[in-house]
């Protein structure tokens, strides 16, 4: 009698948690649509700033892959966005490649980088991994800076115009739209199978995994490759729409601050979380930047904010919009004391 | 019994620094039997079983499995060639069902390369209706209690479909209803052809389920052989309870009679 009871509360748990699934499903469908055709009403200022705004969704979006679901917490994926920048301009300047050519390969790099310096530092764990990961980036970032010869050093290295100049704006704008999709696709169909499986096996507990079959490293190699697919095509792109590679502007390390910050404001390890935290994200800045009197506070209060919602919402919006936890404040409270604060 | 030899292991030793945590330990496992291991805390069955699994690398000896030599493997060959275990220490994936945390296992275990994800979910509501838990699947595995995480880590080492399965400690921390219900699972499994070693405190569960029993004490052979010569030999419980206590048992054996 027990029994059966539990089952169908779980039952209707469970197709509960799928009409909202639909639902919001539904609702980022509508989004979607509103975006694609944005670019028929919207000015030059908010297409570009919504074309950043895909960037960073992409990039988090990749990030998500090691970070969000494979629980290893990367701190220099700016290097893959870098090594896309740098990749993709110089296959267009030195070989003359089409633009998508060079974006390939620009992403190719990038991803190659990825397998190189995953397979030793993905045997560290916790701090360690993400100590090692910031020292690589900002390791790259240099030798790109002082291999003059090669990447043109502080002077940077300016790429040609994408013409017809007056659709520029449209062809930037798209390219990272459709980016961000295909990073919400391949994100959905990859949770879906074995590879997927084995990234939340990995991030829950990683000898149980090993000891169930999985081969962690070549998962978690995989996991690192994509993210660095995902950063680097967003660094190519970025690369022909700024027409200007410069080290010390496409290693910053705040690009992954930003990517780490929208996953984590948005909902590490969940589809949604990266393209929503993207818009979270931007919408904070831009209020505080643009719109608040606080001169140079504004830093400070996003950090701040930062600080309440990762208290509050430790597994970001998507944990209220999935319906996991309803938005009380026992939930919020009850986070807290997870926290331990 | 079938006398088919299904594991050995030959001079295994595990030094950690200076100190042997096991030394060199011959262990044969007969296909179809439920072998005991046991020994006083410390004795080395974790590192035993840590070390014949891929979890640690032996320092000496050999570990064979059907006749092909497995040491040094990692973890995840020795697993998807048919031989799984559970940990002491629960090791759910807290983040997932407990449906997706045994479907892990149907993936990557032993027959798990034919199955797509979907096929795997399949197998594992099939493992949890064998060890009756298909009202929990879909639960997180962080809701559930002691008992049933226990039975968790038994589901998904069985959705792996090993031949031949260690179980460290399945029992500890159990009511005695639990591990009545415990000691029965451990039979059904053991029906359906999978050959056990059950690294167990509970002496009642020893006694109750296993066809031989293996005693490690500082990390050597002390004893084997069937569960009562084990049980009741001076040795063994002078490991576990202490010089005092044999000498005790002697003094109340000799005077019962002259009364």
């Amino acid at each position: 009698m027990k029994k059966s009871g539990e089952l169908q509360n779980s039952q209707q748990a469970a197709s509960k948690k799928i009409t909202r699934q639909k639902v919001l499903l539904g609702l980022v469908g509508v989004f979607v649509v509103l975006l694609a055709v944005l670019p028929l009403f919207a000015s030059g200022f908010w297409m570009r700033t919504l074309t950043l705004l895909f960037l960073l969704a992409a990039m988090a979006e990749g990030w998500n892959f090691i970070g969000g679901y494979t629980g290893y917490a990367a701190f220099g994926n700016v290097a893959f966005f870098g090594i896309g920048a740098y990749g993709t301009a110089l296959s267009m300047l030195r070989l003359h490649f089409p633009f998508f050519l060079a974006l390939l390969v620009g992403a190719a790099a990038a991803m190659l980088f990825a397998v190189l310096v995953g397979l030793p530092v993905l045997r560290l764990k916790g701090h360690y991994f993400a100590i090692a990961t910031v020292a690589l980036a900002t390791g790259v970032g240099e030798v790109a800076d002082f291999w003059t010869d090669f990447t043109g050093g502080a002077a940077g290295l300016t790429l040609p115009f994408f013409r017809p100049i007056q659709l520029s704006n449209y062809f930037f704008y798209y390219m990272a739209f459709v980016l961000v999709l295909f990073g919400l696709g391949l994100t959905y169909f990859i949770m879906k199978r074995k590879l997927g499986y084995s990234w939340l096996a990995i991030r829950e507990d990683e000898d149980a995994a090993k000891m169930m079959g999985i081969n962690t490293t070549w998962s978690k190699v995989v996991a690192f490759a994509l993210s660095a697919l995902m950063a680097g095509l967003a660094g190519g792109i970025y690369a022909y729409w700024n027409t200007f590679v410069l080290a010390e502007e496409v290693f910053k390390i705040e690009y992954t601050l930003q990517m780490i910050l929208a996953t984590v404001l948005g909902g590490p390890g969940t589809v949604f979380g990266p393209f929503i935290g993207a818009f979270i994200y931007y919408i904070l800045i831009t209020l505080l930047v643009f719109f608040l009197p606080v001169g140079q506070l504004h830093a400070t209060i996003l950090g701040l904010i930062i600080i309440l919602v990762m208290v509050f919402t430790p597994q970001g919006v998507m944990d209220f919009l999935s319906g996991r936890k309803r938005l009380t404040l026992s939930a919020l409270l009850e986070n807290i004391r997870t926290h331990k604060v | 019994m079938n006398q088919e030899v299904i594991f050995e292991t030959q001079g295994i030793t595990k030094y950690f620094g200076g100190l042997a945590a096991v030394d060199n330990v011959d262990m044969k496992i007969y296909k179809g039997e439920i072998l005991g291991l046991i020994g006083p805390n410390g004795a080395g069955k974790t590192t035993f079983v840590n070390t014949i699994t891929g979890m640690l690398r032996p320092t000496r000896g050999r570990v064979i499995f059907k006749g092909q030599d497995i040491t040094g493997w990692p973890a995840y060959r020795v697993g998807r060639l048919g031989i799984a275990r559970t940990f002491q220490i629960v090791k759910p994936f807290l983040g997932m069902t407990v449906r997706e945390n045994v479907a892990v296992g149907a993936m990557f275990g032993h027959k798990g390369k034919n199955r797509t994800a979907r096929q795997a979910l399949e197998k594992a509501d099939e493992v949890l209706e064998f060890v009756e838990m298909g009202h929990l699947r879909n639960h997180f595995a962080d809701q559930l209690t002691l008992a049933y995480l226990k039975r968790l880590e038994l589901a998904k080492a069985l959705a792996m479909e090993p031949e031949l399965l260690f179980l460290d400690e399945v029992m500890a921390g159990l009511n005695s209803r639990e591990i009545e219900e415990a000691m029965e699972m451990i039979r059904k499994i053991n029906a359906s052809g999978v050959t056990l070693l059950i690294i167990e405190h509970v002496m009642k569960a020893i006694a109750g389920v296993t066809h031989r029993v293996f005693v490690l004490n500082f990390g050597t052979e002390l004893a084997q052989g069937s569960p009562e010569e084990v049980l009741n030999d001076p040795r063994v419980i002078q490991a576990y309870l202490g010089e005092k206590f044999v000498e005790r048992q002697r003094r109340m054996q000799q005077a019962s009679p002259q009364q």
